[in-house]
């Protein structure tokens, strides 16, 4: 509407041309001048060390349900899948160029990408390949048989795994050579370095005084990655880290949920995942929550918007459904909302002995939900008492389970996987899906209370820093601006 | 017990008991002194602690201020006023409580919600009582994360954003009263201060707290849970239960110095319910052991004034006693026959004038038996006189007869005269015999020999006897055999069957038994049976001699063995008493025993031989 022309405009229209175009001219040249920097900063640099802290451990070898494959910021560095999931949530080719699935998805083959070797130099098999799957996941697979034919590797099964190619491009199924895996079970160095040895863009080098040092392989089969180096610092308090980057310290810090808030007020470059992590509570459906109502009475008891808006500081996604309305589209139809008076009715006259409520995660934020949720349950005439994390499993446990997929059926098969629960047959339509979700969650052994993004702050010498679909920093791709 | 050692007791136990009477009110003084004192002390104690404790409350009360009036929290309130979102202040009261040192802050909004809680950050969004509260310092039971409760010291303060409008937030902090409250209080030497908290949960009600039995393991001091906790149990029950304070003396042990002055001081919430019991005690150690030394110098003088009491005691009855025990002594020794027997006369007291009179006494009695032998012996030598008179005068009168009827007869015929004459000097002759008899038994008995002692044997001497005499008196009785039947003499003899040794004269003691016999034969001149025995009786032995004669009076036998006595019509007098001191000489008694017409018996008891006997 601005662009209308004015009426007086065209008496003197020939030195307004000129002069237009004399200033259009101008601008251009300026524009081109800028660009020229700016074309030159966006190219990737080579070199350099990027250094990450983070809470937990950097390094932790043979750890259980971790594949034995170390720390979730190390593992993706140094091993790769068969598949690979994008941001967007589209399975893609990594170490296995090509699938194909026969017999209504019970029989799968996929060929390896030719050429790959592993950082010690040896070469990516089928047989390596079948050996490692086969270390890792022992009995818990979703396959009955992995095998290989030719230089293809068949996974087979008596239920068809519709979801098989995400699934490969989870944690659990990362390639490990089998030396290494057998090494370490033998407690024997498994490289010279005595790290366990894979075939991804950095190869663990160091570990002293919980400081991982990954160096480029460069022999990588996705080329070598622009950093020389990255140095992950584990145990490093969530303030410190902060510190840290803030006297430039450090480039890449952890970002818990219920401090975006605060990290955007100070002014930090936060790169955030999407809702990735479910928290919710997993009930005992034996002893004495044996009554489906007594379960159906604490996921009413739970006040989820307490912890969203106050606890997680309005960071957090109120669910009721195990998988995100955003990937699902049906979330609206699992109630979120808290009925103190109905979880009383459900709950009767019946009072059970004493509860334990506990979490396995030591996070500050986790244990303050713990304890919320202890009082939502007291409240609703529950006796509830927060234990510490035992041998003694509690009746209720608060977990962080992370949406490993963007896949909906591979979500959910993933989450139901992660809680030993046998996974049924899922039909890939929305109905089908729900009703699998539906037929879960009417157990009330696990209530979905929030979903949480995952976030990094980093530093401004940071350049292409970017999270997969699980919210997992891909550092892989980085590299410095800085490097001379 | 003489009268010394009585004196000695008598004194002591007064002088005793005077002491322990003393002794006694002087502890009671002190302990009662002491025990005012203690109380007194523990008052001053408790009142410092009670002013100490209210200083702790207006400090949780100032933090509270302190905190209320930081920009900060200005900030925040008006943040809240404004938008109402309270979520960015969920550890606000965490690092406001840090920052203040206090063990609990909430934040409570405009709705009396909490909006940040630091001891229970959870809390958040529910509601809160004590933040209508306007008192400067409270005591409140703060519900915690698990399950439990803990006392604290609060203090609430409202924030407003401007004057005259309401309170935007207010700010609840405390400090928790707990073992390390209690060891930050300053408190006296020997003082100790414990607090009883029953740690209720929030669902029970005020009519179960008060129910709630005493459980020793919620009784905390500075060092620790009390070990002995339960002594403490009624002080606190009654603190508990009447909401007063109560105090008493607690022993701890058998020791009396472990013992407390024990006062419980209930704490109560505002609307007076007992939320907890403070006890503080003070050791009475310092004073028992003050008042065990005063005690033990009490008992030492005690002690000592008993033992110079008995010394004195002893001084002072040996002073009163000893003219006494020698006024004693020497009545002892008049009574023995020591008539010369005197005592020193000291003094003008009491005891002097005894003395004095004793002496007189003794002296007036010495006097009196000098006139009574002078008396005596001139009443012996005149009954000697008489006796000598009357025996001598006898055979005189014959004697003058007889030369007067030769006088006469010189007028007769010579054949008459020498008729005469022959009769005459017959006469005379029997005469002077009889005069020549009467001097030598006088000077028989004037030369009395010495005892030779030698051991013998009782039986041999009554048999001896019996052998010299039993023959005569059959003669005797022969003789009289157509006379009359008082010359029947029978002669019994009675001997023990064992030895009865003496240490005797056996010619005395042959002449004092003779004696007696001859006596006995002439006491039956109508016959009778005489009876010689010989006994062993204890220590001695006993001779006896029996007739059956007529017997004597008392009175005759009482004079019976005074010399030139005598009941017979030609006797001297002398018999008995030769027997008497034959047997004075051998340390012997004699005794007579008579009744009219049952005979006369003389008893002879001579000590028995010592080595026959060992």
């Amino acid at each position: 509407m601005n662009r209308d022309p004015t009426p007086s405009a065209s008496s003197g229209q020939a030195p307004a041309t000129k002069t237009k175009t004399w200033r259009e001219g101008g601008t251009l040249c300026i524009l081109i001048a800028l660009a020229m920097p700016v074309e030159a900063r966006t190219r990737p640099h080579y070199g350099g060390t990027l250094r990450v802290e983070i809470e937990g451990d950097a390094w932790t070898q043979n750890v259980p349900g971790t594949g034995g494959l170390g720390s979730p910021t190390a593992r993706r560095l140094v091993f790769d899948g068969l598949t690979r999931v994008d941001a967007d949530g589209t399975v893609r080719p990594a170490l296995a160029i090509r699938w194909a699935s026969e017999e209504n998805d019970h029989r799968w083959q996929f060929w390896l990408r030719p050429g790959v070797h592993f950082e010690d130099s040896s070469p990516l098999t089928a047989a390596v390949v079948v050996a490692s799957l086969t270390g890792l996941c022992g009995t818990d697979c979703p396959w009955t048989a992995v095998r290989l034919v030719g230089a293809s590797i068949v996974f087979t099964s008596d239920s068809p795994m519709p979801n098989l190619p995400a699934l490969l491009a989870g944690d659990d199924f990362l390639i490990v050579h089998p030396r290494s895996v057998d090494a370490n079970a033998a407690a024997q160095p498994a490289s010279p370095t005595g790290f366990m040895v894979g075939t991804g863009a950095f190869e663990p080098t160091g570990f002293s005084n919980g400081v991982l040092t990954l160096t480029a392989n460069d022999s990588c089969w996705e080329g070598r990655p622009f950093l020389d180096k990255i140095v992950i610092t584990g145990h490093k308090a969530i303030r410190d880290q902060w510190l840290d980057l803030s006297l430039g310290r450090t480039d890449v810090v952890e970002v818990p949920a219920e401090q975006l808030r605060e990290a955007h007020e100070k002014r930090l470059n936060v790169v955030a995942s999407g809702p990735v992590s479910l928290l919710a509570l997993a009930v005992a459906d034996g002893g004495v929550l044996a009554d489906p109502n007594l379960r159906a009475a604490i996921a009413l008891a739970v006040d989820r918007s307490s912890l969203s808006n106050v606890i997680f500081q309005k960071q957090g996604e109120i669910t009721g459904s195990l998988l995100p309305s955003a990937l699902t589209g049906y979330g609206f139809l699992f109630p979120a909302d808290r009925d103190v008076n109905k979880a009383h009715e459900l709950r009767g006259g019946l009072t059970p002995p004493s509860l334990t409520i506990s979490t396995d995660d030591p996070g500050a934020a986790m244990q303050l939900a713990t304890q919320r949720l202890a009082l939502n349950l007291r409240e609703a005439g529950f006796n509830v008492q927060v234990i510490g994390r035992t041998y003694q499993r509690a009746n209720i446990v608060l977990l962080r389970l992370t949406l490993q997929s963007n896949q909906p059926q591979a979500a959910i098969e993933s989450l139901l996987r992660g809680l030993g629960v046998a996974s049924p047959v899922i039909e890939s339509t929305p109905a089908g899906l729900y009703k699998v979700e539906r037929e879960f969650l009417q157990t009330h052994t696990l209530v979905p209370l929030l979903y949480l993004p995952r976030a990094y702050a980093v530093g401004g010498r940071v350049r292409d820093f970017s999270l997969s679909a699980d919210g997992m920093p891909l550092l892989a791709g980085a590299s410095l601006q800085d490097v001379p | 017990m003489n009268l010394r050692q009585k004196l000695l007791l008598l004194f002591s136990l007064t002088v005793a008991l005077a002491v322990a009477a003393v002794a006694w009110t002087v502890l009671v003084r002190i302990k009662l002194v002491f025990e005012q004192r203690d109380r007194d002390e523990t008052a001053l104690v408790v009142s410092q602690f009670q002013r100490e404790f209210q200083h702790r409350s207006d400090e949780v009360a100032a933090a509270v201020d302190h905190i209320a009036s930081r920009e900060r929290v200005r900030s925040m309130a008006m943040e809240l006023a404004q938008t109402g979102d309270a979520s960015p202040y969920l550890s606000e009261a965490q690092t406001l409580a840090q920052e203040a040192q206090l063990d609990f802050l909430e934040i409570v909004g405009p709705d009396g919600n909490v909006v940040s809680s630091a001891q229970w950050p959870a809390r958040f969004g529910y509601p809160e009582p004590a933040a209508t509260k306007t008192s400067a310092a409270f005591l409140k039971r703060e519900e915690l994360p698990d399950g439990t409760a803990a006392l604290g010291l609060f203090g609430v303060r409202a924030v407003k954003v401007s004057e005259g409008s309401e309170p935007a937030v207010r700010l609840i902090g405390g400090k928790r009263l707990d073992q390390s409250f209690l060891a930050d209080l300053p408190v006296a030497p020997g003082m100790q201060v414990c607090l009883y908290n029953d740690d209720y949960s929030s669902k029970q009600s005020a009519a179960q707290e008060s129910l709630a039995s005493f459980d020793p393991t919620r009784l905390i001091c500075a060092t620790g849970v009390l070990a002995n906790a339960t002594h403490y149990e009624s002080l606190i029950d009654s603190a508990r239960k009447s909401g007063q304070t109560s105090s008493g003396i607690l022993y701890l042990t058998d020791r009396r110095e472990d013992s407390v002055n024990a006062t419980a001081i209930p704490l109560k919430s505002g609307e007076g319910a007992v939320l907890a019991v403070l006890m503080v005690t003070v050791s009475r150690s310092g004073m028992v052991e003050a008042q065990q030394h005063i005690r033990a110098i009490a008992y030492g003088v005690a002690a000592g004034g008993i033992l110079l009491a008995i010394a004195l005691s002893l001084w002072i009855a040996a002073r009163v006693s000893r003219p006494i025990e020698r006024l004693a002594s020497a009545a002892e020794e008049v009574a023995g026959g020591n008539w010369e027997a005197r005592v020193a006369e000291r003094g003008r007291d009491e005891v002097g004038v005894l003395a004095r009179s004793f002496n007189h006494m003794t002296g007036q009695l010495v006097a009196q038996r000098e006139r009574l032998v002078q008396t005596e012996r001139v009443a012996a030598w005149r009954e000697l006189a008489r006796r000598l008179a009357h025996e001598l005068k006898n055979p005189l009168f014959p004697l003058q007869l007889t030369v007067e009827n030769l006088v006469r007869a010189r007028e007769l015929p010579e054949a008459e005269f020498d008729e005469v004459f022959r009769e005459s000097t017959a006469t005379l002759a029997m005469e002077i015999a009889n005069l020549k008899t009467i001097i030598g038994r006088f000077s028989d008995f004037s030369k009395m020999p010495k005892p030779e002692l030698e051991r013998i044997d009782a039986r041999d001497v009554v048999e001896r006897v019996r052998s010299l005499y039993e023959p005569a008196s059959a003669v005797a009785d022969s003789g009289n055999a157509g006379g009359s039947e008082a010359a029947k003499i029978r002669f019994e003899v009675e001997l023990a069957a064992e030895p009865m040794p003496l240490d005797a004269d056996p010619e005395l003691l042959h002449r004092a038994l003779s004696n007696l016999v001859l006596n006995a034969m002439d006491a039956m001149p109508k016959g009778g049976t005489l009876t010689v025995s010989a006994r062993p009786k204890g220590e001695i032995v006993e001779l006896r001699v029996a007739d059956t004669g007529e017997g004597i009076t008392p009175e005759e036998c009482e004079r019976l063995f005074t010399p030139y006595y005598t009941t017979k019509e030609h006797g001297t007098g002398l018999g008995l008493a030769i027997v008497q001191s034959v047997v004075a000489d051998h340390h012997g008694t004699i005794a007579v025993e008579s009744r009219p017409g049952a005979g006369v018996t003389f008893v002879i008891s001579l000590p028995r031989a010592q080595e026959e006997k060992s």
